[in-house]
């Protein structure tokens, strides 16, 4: 078969190995603002480099602030508990409320769109914008939700959420179910409108019920989709920082200081970067090996599923 | 020369790795820098004339140069922008201010020094920063601009014009001079005077405790009047402290610190180390009376810092509580506050540290990557004479100046005299390197303390221990924990 002779000459192009070569500037791009970036972090991690202290110039220093971190730093092991419960707690429930919206939406044949884009707004919302919109909501004096909560008598007139250790973490989590349930609901959504629709008629005209439907057919078909959401979702809560930052700073007390909140604090605010490095490095592991954990069994499970 | 250049080199680059991983993580500052052309200094001769120095003579050589600054964004502030166009109009020197929130104004100062771009060239930084600016070299003196006569204004004598413990804490290290006070910053009380002065609520306070109704000088005089003016079904409160993690927590529980007795170290200045007393028992009674105040307070009291119990005094929220110097420009203006004219000011209560403040400051100082430090010193040093510095306290300033205090103009001021006050029973607090991240690790502690999580003698040793370790041998705990 004769290619005409332009297609004919880039396969030949592509053929000698030329390939490569046009991928060079993006894999250069990445190099310089990912690659390069964090293996510096990993040298930084083994040196004492502090911008505040004199004498702390850079020198290499081993494990010492490795060896700090895991005997000698309880803040951030409070940091590292506080965000695996942030992430369980608000993934968990967004994942639930996300899948049933999206459920709710696909039976819904009329104004389907316009609801849609709806439920959307808050996803769109820049999340420093979120953080305000919430610190005014919860605010103790004059605060919308604040009102209705002791309207409602939910919460104490002399409470405060934002104020109280043991209530600014829900905050902090509802605000952040508020923001990103959204996202879990479009992509469930997508999700289900992609189904083939033949299955589900075999199934009603076997006489299969709404629940087993949904139980057997739906969620196995979507497991590829939930577990998507999922890990984008985790990836994206372990690295939370803007909200919470607005909302308490990390406060009252240690009660929502997320690992992103504590690092930026060592890093910014005591400007200890040898020690800050191993902080971000510890977070990009501790992020590294839940993915890859996670991952895993999703796959496992895909392929007991084949068999 | 390969050592310094090599050196420098590595902290160019940390800060543009710093700089760019600030930018990819957070990205949320909103506020682009803009890199404007600087013209070269105009080259010809000095054109004061023997024996006569002017301000237009000594910056001849630097018209046409464009200084660039970086301070906190508050009135202070915009009152030295609107004044650099007049130093513009006489010397030809133009000044651009960037100006940020408090965090973002020192860390951006802190890339800046540490990439060595000398974006900046002079900066106003708070005084707890000065120890690692001048320990990392990161700071010109003054005093060779002092010294050289064709910049010194002879008229500019800050030995006898300013201040001489403020302007030597806020502005001076290792008995070196680093700059000269922007703010001369303290803490004092404010009350609600309309309220104070009701007859109907005197009488009340009487029968309710025995006694009249006085400006409170202790402690419990304090406490009581804000237990009877808490109205919290009225939504007024009787104080309202400043409890969120933040370092107007710190700030707020000096005054209580001191009063009671109590400091962070046994130190006679900032500049220098000392044995660690922030655990002892006047300090745990500090923060166990700073704790009760709590229960007179809004709600959300635990999540509020300067800003918001600001604008809860100028929405007449709250009958009392320690706030600054700068700040009572805002609650005393009718255009931003619904109390102005209605508060009065003065002395913190005492306790067994007796009538006591906190030195606390902004200083103007010069970097030593400053491209134009002779001019900057020009500005400053201008900035620093009677009549800017008289308008700058009369649009929001606090002065270091006594003669500015003396005026009549200020005088008048409701608040002038409770500043000049706390001004002469003001204690300095550290400014060695170490110094804000022992900030970072009371914050921290006093926070835990006030939600109920550490009882305040628990935090307060958690807080010594951390800060002996990180100062090291000079810094022994003279109250051991168990």
């Amino acid at each position: 078969m004769a290619y005409p002779r332009s297609r004919r000459a880039s396969a030949l192009v592509l053929d000698r190995g030329m390939g490569p070569l046009f991928v060079t500037p993006a894999l250069l791009l990445l190099v310089v603002i990912v690659v390069g970036p964090f293996l510096y972090t990993i040298a930084l991690s083994f040196t004492d480099l502090s911008y505040a202290l004199p004498d702390h110039d850079g020198h290499f220093v081993g494990f010492d602030n490795y060896r700090r971190l895991v005997r000698e730093d309880p803040v951030f092991w409070g940091s590292f508990k506080a965000t695996l419960r942030f992430v369980f707690v608000a993934v968990g429930i967004e994942m639930i409320l996300g899948f049933l919206i999206a459920l709710v939406l696909a039976n819904q044949l009329v104004r389907r769109r316009f609801v849609l884009t709806l439920v959307l707004v808050p996803m769109m919302i820049a999340p420093v914008a979120v953080g305000l919109i919430g610190k005014l909501m919860l605010q103790g004096e004059f605060g919308m939700l604040t009102y209705y909560l002791r309207w409602f008598g939910i919460m104490g007139e002399q409470t405060a959420m934002l104020s109280d250790p043991d209530l600014a973490m829900r905050a902090v989590v509802l605000i952040d179910i508020w923001q990103w349930t959204p996202f879990v609901t479009l992509v469930m959504l997508a999700g289900m409108l992609s189904l083939p629709r033949e299955p589900f008629e075999a199934a009603i005209m076997d006489g299969a019920g709404r629940l087993r439907i949904l139980w057997d057919m739906t969620l196995p078909l979507l497991r590829p989709i939930i577990g998507l959401v999922l890990l984008l979702r985790s990836i994206d809560a372990f690295k939370e920082f803007d909200k919470v930052f607005i909302l308490t700073g990390g406060g009252p007390g240690t009660a929502t200081e997320l690992l992103s909140i504590y690092t930026w604090r060592v890093n910014f605010r005591d400007w200890d970067l040898g020690y800050g490095a191993v902080c971000a490095f510890m977070v990009y592991l501790i992020v590294l090996i839940l993915c890859s954990v996670f991952y895993k069994v999703i796959s496992r499970r895909d392929r007991m599923a084949d068999r | 020369m390969d050592t310094l250049l090599s050196t420098r080199f590595r902290r160019r680059w940390r800060g543009g790795a710093l700089a760019l991983s600030l930018v990819l993580t957070l990205a949320c500052s909103g506020k682009k820098d803009r890199e404007a052309p600087r013209p070269e200094p105009a080259t010809g001769s000095q054109a004061a004339r023997p024996g006569v120095w002017t301000l237009e003579g000594a910056a001849a050589p630097y018209r046409g140069v464009t200084l660039r600054a970086i301070g906190e964004s508050l009135p202070p502030l915009e009152a030295m922008a609107k004044l650099a166009t007049q130093f513009e109009q006489q010397t030809g020197i133009k000044v651009e201010v960037e100006m940020y929130e408090h965090s973002e104004a020192v860390s951006k100062v802190m890339l800046d020094l540490n990439s060595h771009r000398g974006r900046y060239d002079f900066i106003l930084q708070p005084h707890r920063e000065l120890g690692r600016f001048v320990k990392n070299g990161h700071l010109k003196e003054v005093k060779s601009f002092m010294d050289n006569p064709a910049l010194r204004d002879p008229s500019f004598k800050p030995e006898e014009q300013l201040f001489q413990r403020q302007w030597k804490e806020i502005s001076w290290y290792d008995g070196k001079v680093y700059g000269f006070p922007f703010t001369a910053l303290t803490m004092y009380l404010w009350y609600r005077k309309d309220l104070f002065e009701d007859p109907k609520e005197r009488a009340g306070f009487k029968a309710k405790y025995g006694y009249e109704m006085k400006v409170p000088t202790t402690w419990k005089e304090y406490t009581d009047l804000a237990a009877f003016f808490h109205r919290p079904s009225e939504r007024f409160y009787g104080t309202a402290i400043q409890g969120k993690r933040h370092e107007a927590l710190w700030y707020e529980w000096l005054n209580f610190l001191y009063s009671f007795g109590g400091d962070m170290m046994e130190t006679q200045t900032g500049s220098s180390c000392g044995p660690i007393i922030v655990n002892s028992p006047e300090a745990v009674a500090s923060l166990d009376y700073y704790k009760s105040l709590i229960a007179y307070s809004p709600p959300d009291t635990l999540n509020y810092f300067w800003d918001d119990v600001m604008a809860l005094m100028q929405q007449g929220k709250v009958f009392e509580l320690l706030m600054w110097t700068d700040a009572t420009y805002a609650v005393e203006d009718p255009k931003q506050s619904k109390v102005s004219g209605k508060m009065a000011f003065d002395l913190t209560p005492q306790d067994k540290g007796g009538k006591v403040g906190q030195i606390e400051g902004w200083s103007y100082l010069i970097p030593t990557d400053s491209k134009n430090p002779e001019a900057a010193y020009l500005f400053i040093q201008w900035m620093m004479g009677f009549e800017r510095q008289r308008t700058q306290h009369l649009n929001g300033g606090s002065s270091a100046r006594p003669d500015v205090y003396a005026d009549p103009s200020v005088k008048a001021l409701s608040y002038s005299k409770a500043s000049v006050d706390t001004f002469a029973v003001a204690r300095p607090k550290p400014t060695i390197p170490e110094s804000p991240q022992i900030t970072e690790i009371l914050v921290r502690e006093l926070s835990l303390a006030l939600t109920g999580k550490k009882t305040s003698k628990e935090a307060l040793d958690t807080a010594a221990a951390e800060m002996s370790k990180l100062l090291g041998a000079c810094a022994p705990m003279k109250y051991p924990v168990n």
